[in-house]
């Protein structure tokens, strides 16, 4: 039985039929898009059917998230959002609290149910928006139950006094800690490590876990994305994130698949023995392929800490306060770990922040190519947060792939530029443009939570380069609406090795779809990431989103 | 509370041989928590320590690695009868960062820092483009720095290390060639210090291919060799574990990668020849 979806309009994303009005499917393959007369000579011999429920609306070719973690978001979306930015969840909208009174009351409103067990956690305080938090002052707010206040960051937590009590932190235990503030009830870095610790039975509790990775269904679902990457399974323990994902994901409700990429070093730890083990047993992953979750041949590197903590690896003249960048891998062993699978013929996705983090991973490529060429590789470099134009350059010289975090930009942009790396650095983080001026595959990832699992809102940061004080960063770097579609579709499905299956409408690919109100293309720029998504397309089945 | 002593210094600096001639020098149970990025996992298993006392762990950022390893072999070390915790970092970890493991976590208090500084590499990472800035702020941040495999003409090396980095009054530079491990433990009040009759040990890397006939002649070469364990790859590229007790010596074909790396606890002075190294 072949289905004729009707639409108001059709962008394929395919360049030698960029426009269309209808796509015929089969079995979850489309078989054409065109017209219904183009579409006749289908139609003459087969039974078919007319679908008119999106006949004013536009198709889109399902959106990709190529980057996100679904069991870092599996922690975080049991707890309760109070952020400074708006986000947009299936559940309702979190709206951006951006004063300590707000926080306030949006904290003193929520308490009152708790998120874990007998625990209230939120996520989303930045003290240079609700101010400096405190034991006393949560307090202030809830003083009978439990309540932790867990930073954006992640880099740091607060509790009241009867979260202390509940966890069984005593001051005596504690006092001399120089990363836990007793006083004030705030573990940070190390000291958060130790508060984790007496939380992880409630966090990564089987059930809340559970649940979360079904809030991330309905997540994902309603950000319009049809497919997604893990960008790191192993991230926490391998088999409880795969076995998990599968109870979850593997049945006919899930209106997405998972391109799941191996966390290079937790394997080789897993694996028991050194790195050509490690390779090994991730060459073997595709054993555990099912529909709708799969292993590629490719694998997952780090060079530079986390953006969002500062810790990024940047070149000369580095952080306005001096501070140092720390490195996730050491240099030396990156190379040799990048060899090995780049011998063996892996796309290899390397987390880069900061511009000396970058660096490694380019000079790294130059080595191997020189020792080994390769073509159409697949070396992406990910999050792409600080570079230069001759990175650029030779990025695109070397055949690399960009996955970058734009949303870096809305969020960072202004603060970083008075706080941390100045003005011009900040204001051209996630330099998109010039990527596609020197024509490098670029696709747009959220890193969810890193940034909300919209592409529409990362392809929006994208095209307009407006940050959250709604100045204009960068207008250099913008790219048009049709490169920031590309970007959250067929240059997303090619940096996952996938272009020949979906990211764009034509003969021949999977039936994805992603139903737009209006046209992202024709609409004012500006509009983009308050686009109604009405429903997705997955294999051909329709997945409403009310 | 236990005394937490951390040792820093980059790849290759010597961490592992400095841990065990800590541990040869005592009776004494220590902790030994080795924290690389689970890159290479060998090191771990050079450290001749009673087994269930060194933990390997690959920690890394705590905001992408809720299960927290360090913090969990922290705890699992206070239930055991030990006298002192080693915690030997990645290469690339900074004395600072690490320190707040001593200073943070409950039942531990700081001993020092010490920082492993090559000789024979010193000069170079001091101008790499990557780790330049890392290596330098491990030497700062640290209390103690020691000098591994320097000659006493780098006499010049030594006092530029001096007089760029020692702007702490309390820092001290331990320069010998070898390393001077009761000199070390006398300045530790962290370290147990026994003068007991004192055993060396050194890790060999060997970059040619190696085979059990010369290891049988090194060793018997060598009187004063204890112990010895480590992989040897032969031209054949079968890896073998090597295993000598003070009696016998075992080879077994193991999966381990094609490298060789042998370490070697000693009395007075080994000949390398034979290894050609
Ligand atoms: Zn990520
Ligand atoms: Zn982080």
């Amino acid at each position: 039985m072949i289905e004729i979806f009707k639409a108001k309009s059709v962008i394929t994303v395919n360049p030698s039929m960029p426009r269309a009005e209808a796509v015929a499917v089969r079995d979850g393959l489309i078989l054409e898009a065109g017209t219904l007369e183009t579409l006749q000579p289908w139609l003459v011999n087969n039974e078919y059917s007319i679908n008119e429920q999106f006949k004013d609306s536009i198709i889109v070719p399902g959106l990709i998230d190529p980057h996100l973690h679904p069991s870092m978001a599996a922690v975080l979306l049991p707890t309760f959002f109070i952020t400074a930015m708006e986000w947009k969840l299936p559940w309702g909208t979190t709206p951006a609290t951006k004063t300590p009174e707000a926080y306030d009351e949006a904290l003193k409103r929520a308490c009152t149910n708790p998120t874990h067990k007998d625990l209230f956690i939120t996520w989303g305080h930045q003290e240079l928006w609700h101010g400096p938090i405190s034991r006393d002052r949560i307090n202030s707010i809830e003083s009978r139950k439990p309540v932790i206040v867990w930073n954006r960051s992640f880099h740091e937590l607060c509790m009241n006094d009867a979260a202390l009590d509940y966890l069984d932190i005593k001051e005596e235990d504690v006092k001399n800690a120089s990363q836990i503030d007793f006083v004030k009830g705030r573990f940070f870095e190390l000291g958060l490590g130790f508060a984790i610790q007496k939380l992880n039975p409630f966090i990564l509790d089987p059930e809340i876990f559970s649940n979360g990775l079904m809030k991330l269904k309905e997540v994902v679902h309603f950000g319009g994305q049809t497919t997604i990457a893990d960008m790191a399974v192993g991230l926490f323990n391998f088999d409880n994130e795969l076995n998990a994902q599968k109870l979850i994901y593997e049945n006919e409700d899930t209106p997405f698949r998972v391109e799941l990429v191996a966390h290079a070093t937790a394997m080789t730890s897993l694996s028991g023995g050194g790195l050509e083990k490690g390779e090994e047993l991730i060459a073997s992953l595709h054993e555990h392929n099912s529909h709708h979750l799969k292993f590629g041949k490719r694998v997952k590197l780090f060079t530079d800490g986390a953006f969002f903590a500062q810790v990024a690896q940047l070149m000369e003249p580095g952080y306005i306060d001096g501070h140092q960048g720390e490195w996730l891998s050491t240099p030396k062993q990156f190379e040799e770990i990048a060899r090995i699978y780049w011998n063996k013929g892996y796309a290899i996705h390397v987390h880069v922040t900061g511009d000396l983090g970058l660096e490694l991973a380019i000079d790294t490529l130059e080595k191997l190519q020189f020792e080994k060429p390769r073509f159409n590789h697949g070396f992406t470099l990910e999050h792409f947060g600080l570079s230069t134009p001759e990175q650029v350059f030779r990025l695109s010289k070397l055949g690399a792939n960009v996955s970058a975090n734009a949303y870096y930009l809305y969020e960072l942009s202004n603060i970083y530029a008075n706080y941390s790396v100045g003005y011009e650095r900040a204001s051209s983080m996630a330099r998109i443009g010039s990527c596609f001026r020197e024509g490098v595959t670029t696709g747009l990832h959220s890193d969810f939570t890193m940034a909300p699992a919209q592409p529409l809102m990362s392809m929006w940061v994208a095209v307009n380069r407006i940050n959250e004080k709604e100045e204009v960063m960068s207008p250099e770097e913008r790219i048009t609406p049709q490169q920031g579609l590309e970007a959250i579709t067929i240059n997303a499905a090619r940096i996952l090795g996938l272009d020949h299956e979906i990211g764009s409408i034509r003969s021949g690919k999977k039936a994805d779809f992603t139903v737009l109100s209006q046209d992202p293309l024709t609409i004012d720029p500006i509009e983009i990431k308050d686009i109604n998504i009405e429903a997705t397309v997955f294999e051909g089945k329709i997945f409403d989103i009310n | 509370m236990i005394p937490l002593t951390v040792i820093c210094g980059y790849l290759g600096s010597g961490k592992t041989t400095l841990i065990n001639n800590i541990l040869q020098s005592t009776k004494k149970p220590i902790g030994v928590l080795v924290n690389d990025f689970g890159e290479l996992n060998i090191d771990e298993q050079l450290i001749l320590n009673q087994d269930d006392l060194t933990i390997a762990l690959t920690n890394g950022c705590v905001c992408c690695n809720l299960n927290d390893d360090l913090g969990a072999s922290l705890e699992f070390m206070l239930d055991q009868d030990i006298d002192a915790v080693l915690l030997e970092s990645s290469g690339v970890a900074l004395p600072v960062k690490m320190s707040n493991y001593g200073s943070t976590w409950p039942g531990y208090n700081l001993n020092q820092t010490i920082t492993v500084v090559e000789g024979r590499t010193i000069k170079d990472l001091l101008s790499d483009k990557f780790v330049s800035k890392t290596v330098e702020a491990q030497i700062i941040q640290s209390d103690l720095i020691y000098l591994n495999r320097f000659s006493t003409e780098d006499v010049e090396l030594i006092s530029k290390l001096n007089s760029e980095y020692l702007v702490d009054d309390e820092k001290e530079i331990l320069y010998e060639s070898i390393f001077d491990i009761k000199n070390l433990l006398l300045k530790s009040k962290g370290l147990p210090y026994e003068d007991h009759n004192q055993l060396k040990s050194d890790v060999l890397q060997i970059n040619h291919p190696i085979d059990e006939k010369t290891i049988l002649k090194f060793i018997r070469e060598n009187p004063g060799i204890e112990r010895l364990k480590g992989w040897i790859s032969d031209s054949d590229k079968n890896t073998w574990l090597v295993q000598k007790t003070r009696s016998e010596c075992n080879f077994s074909i193991s999966n381990y990668e094609t490298i060789s790396r042998l370490v070697v606890i000693y009395k007075d002075k080994i000949n390398l020849e034979t290894l050609g190294i």
